[in-house]
């Protein structure tokens, strides 16, 4: 925990100093959203665990970025905690400047579980419009659906109920549900982890043209290494216990990428490769369980 | 109620009535009767006081000519929904209270788990003592006996699932708009159920209630025709609040399927 006392007034720009393994690498110049010295202590069954420790994240706006670890490696407790779900136990998460103590303004996330997350009694188009009744007259709340809707391919399954769509679709939905607040920044919690190759394959060539046409900040989590390098401008690794970022690793590949072409380069497979080593597989051996020293 | 869906069955009515119609079922109800008929008639059946199921039809066209079953049938009804939608109210409302907020709920348990435990037939008695041979007992009675599925369901529909919550604070949802537009709803299967339980268990109590207390509706009526050696009447009365029975459940399930279609389907108790 190296940064856990820090000060929490307001402030903008990229805190976290440029040495430390998480910062940015300044697209722009300014942080969406960021945290600092997060330290997460969970009680269980088993008296209290310390899931993560001194965790260093600043997402400039519009980047891509993804954070991988293996299975209970806290990459959904640390989402949890950008995403205002959760409270740190120690470290402060900034949104745009302000310190985040709830689910921010603009800041939306995508679960998993689709199924649990979209309202079943409601239809596709009021499961959309959700988020931005109270805000929006019927008049604009209706475009926003329509344009959320179009987005991901849904407007012609408007009307149906979310539980007569595949698993594929109910994604979307809940998806489009998020980009009808016109979030600023994206947070998705293995959106597609449930998902067969194929449906996944074109949701993530989805999720990149909505990106590349909204410019909204996405903060990524998945357990897969290929999807992880394919989406991001950056791929963040968190390890050991408690967790870190334990590499930060940028992606250069050209965009738009391409299912085939991007993931035959040579650029592809040697950043695939140094997050495949990050994580703890090492060549020519079966992945070993447990603690590693990483890269 | 929220989210009332406008949206009518798209199925037409007379379709879906014809396939809702059991004609196996209702054949061997009739055969049913035969049989009773028939055991009757040949003396196979021996009471001094069981009529034939034809003389049942006869006698209620007598309870329909002189207006005894029609009046009876009026108050009974008028007392069984006044008790039941005074619960449903009650019910709906103290069950939300309890459910969501948790001081509330382990204060009152422990009284409401001991009131329950009380046979609801004991708090008849109780009743005429205090409000006489009334309708009002009789109301009082009824909501009291329906207060109780309605409450339950209602407190354990509820426990919304933490995710649907979470959806709302991502979405930044006021806490209003999440009770109504999320919890609310995720809970109205299961208060339909309490809903649909004590509907039935109002209608009994009410019956109850004018035997043993107010002397008026169906209830006294069966007493009444029992005690004067009508059999033939009596048993017209216990079939009319079967029927009774029948035609409220189904009445509110479809008022309850035309109001919230989507969430009885997500729950797959929809038409």
């Amino acid at each position: 925990m190296t940064r856990s006392s820090e000060p929490t007034g307001h402030g903008t720009g990229s805190a976290a100093g440029t040495d430390s393994p998480g910062a940015t690498n300044g697209t722009d110049g300014t942080d969406s959203i960021s945290c600092e010295g997060v330290g997460v202590t969970l009680s269980g069954s088993s008296g209290a665990l310390d899931v993560l420790g001194g965790v260093d994240i600043s997402v400039a706006r519009g980047e891509f970025v993804s954070i991988l670890g293996t299975s209970g490696s806290g990459k959904t407790t640390l989402l949890r905690v950008l995403g205002g779900l959760l409270p740190a136990t120690t470290g402060t998460v900034r949104c745009h400047g302000s310190v985040v103590t709830g689910p921010a303004d603009g800041v939306v996330t995508v679960f998993q579980d689709y199924v649990h997350s979209l309202l079943p009694w409601r239809t596709v188009r009021r499961n959309v419009g959700l988020g931005i009744e109270a805000g929006c007259d019927r008049a604009e709340r209706d475009e926003r659906v329509d344009e959320a809707l179009i987005m991901v391919g849904l407007r012609q399954r408007a009307d149906e109920y979310p539980w007569r769509l595949s698993g594929g679709m109910q994604q979307r939905v809940q998806i489009a549900r998020a980009l009808a607040t016109r979030p600023r920044v994206l947070l998705m919690d293995e959106p597609f982890g449930a998902l067969d190759a194929m449906t996944k394959a074109s949701l993530q060539d989805q999720l990149q043209q909505v990106q590349e046409l909204t410019a909204t900040t996405v903060v990524f989590v998945t357990h897969d290494v290929e999807e992880a390098v394919y989406l991001s401008d950056r791929v963040l690794v968190l390890d050991g216990s408690p967790a870190a970022i334990g590499l930060a690793l940028d992606i250069p590949l050209e965009r738009p990428r391409h299912q085939v072409t991007t993931k035959e380069s040579a650029d592809y497979l040697r950043l695939r490769h140094r997050v495949y080593e990050a994580l703890g597989h090492d060549i020519g051996e079966r992945a070993r369980l447990g603690e590693h020293d990483h890269a | 109620m929220p989210e009332a869906s406008a949206v009518a069955s798209r199925v037409p009515p007379s379709k879906a009535l014809r396939g809702r119609i059991n004609a196996v079922g209702a054949a061997v109800f009739v055969l049913g009767l035969g049989v009773w008929e028939l055991a009757v008639r040949t003396g196979l059946l021996d009471f001094a006081y069981l009529p034939p199921p034809s003389d049942v039809v006869v006698g209620l066209g007598e309870l329909i000519e002189t207006g005894q079953l029609q009046g009876a049938l009026a108050h009974t009804l008028f007392v069984a929904l006044s008790g039941w939608a005074l619960a449903g109210l009650l019910g709906v409302a103290a069950g939300s209270v309890l459910g969501l907020v948790r001081p509330v709920w382990r204060y009152s348990m422990a009284s409401l788990e001991a009131l329950r435990a009380l046979p609801i037939v004991a708090f008849v008695p109780v009743a005429v003592l205090l409000y006489g041979f009334s309708a009002r007992m009789e109301i009082v009675v009824a909501c009291y006996a329906a207060l109780w599925p309605i409450l339950l369901n209602t407190i354990s529909g509820m426990r919304t699932e933490q995710r649907l919550i979470e959806v709302g604070a991502v979405l930044r949802l006021s806490r209003p708009a999440v009770l109504w537009k999320i919890r609310l709803p995720a809970a109205t299967a299961q208060i339909v159920v309490g809903l649909r339980l004590g509907l039935s268990i109002s209608l009994v109590l009410t019956l109850v209630a004018e035997m043993v207390g107010n002397p008026a509706g169906l209830g006294f009526l069966l007493v009444d025709k029992a005690e004067a050696l009508q059999p033939a009447q009596m048993f017209a009365g216990v079939f009319v609040v079967g029927v009774a029975g029948i035609v409220l459940n189904a009445l509110l399930m479809v008022a309850a399927r035309l109001a919230f279609r989507g969430q009885l389907n997500a729950a797959g108790e929809g038409g």
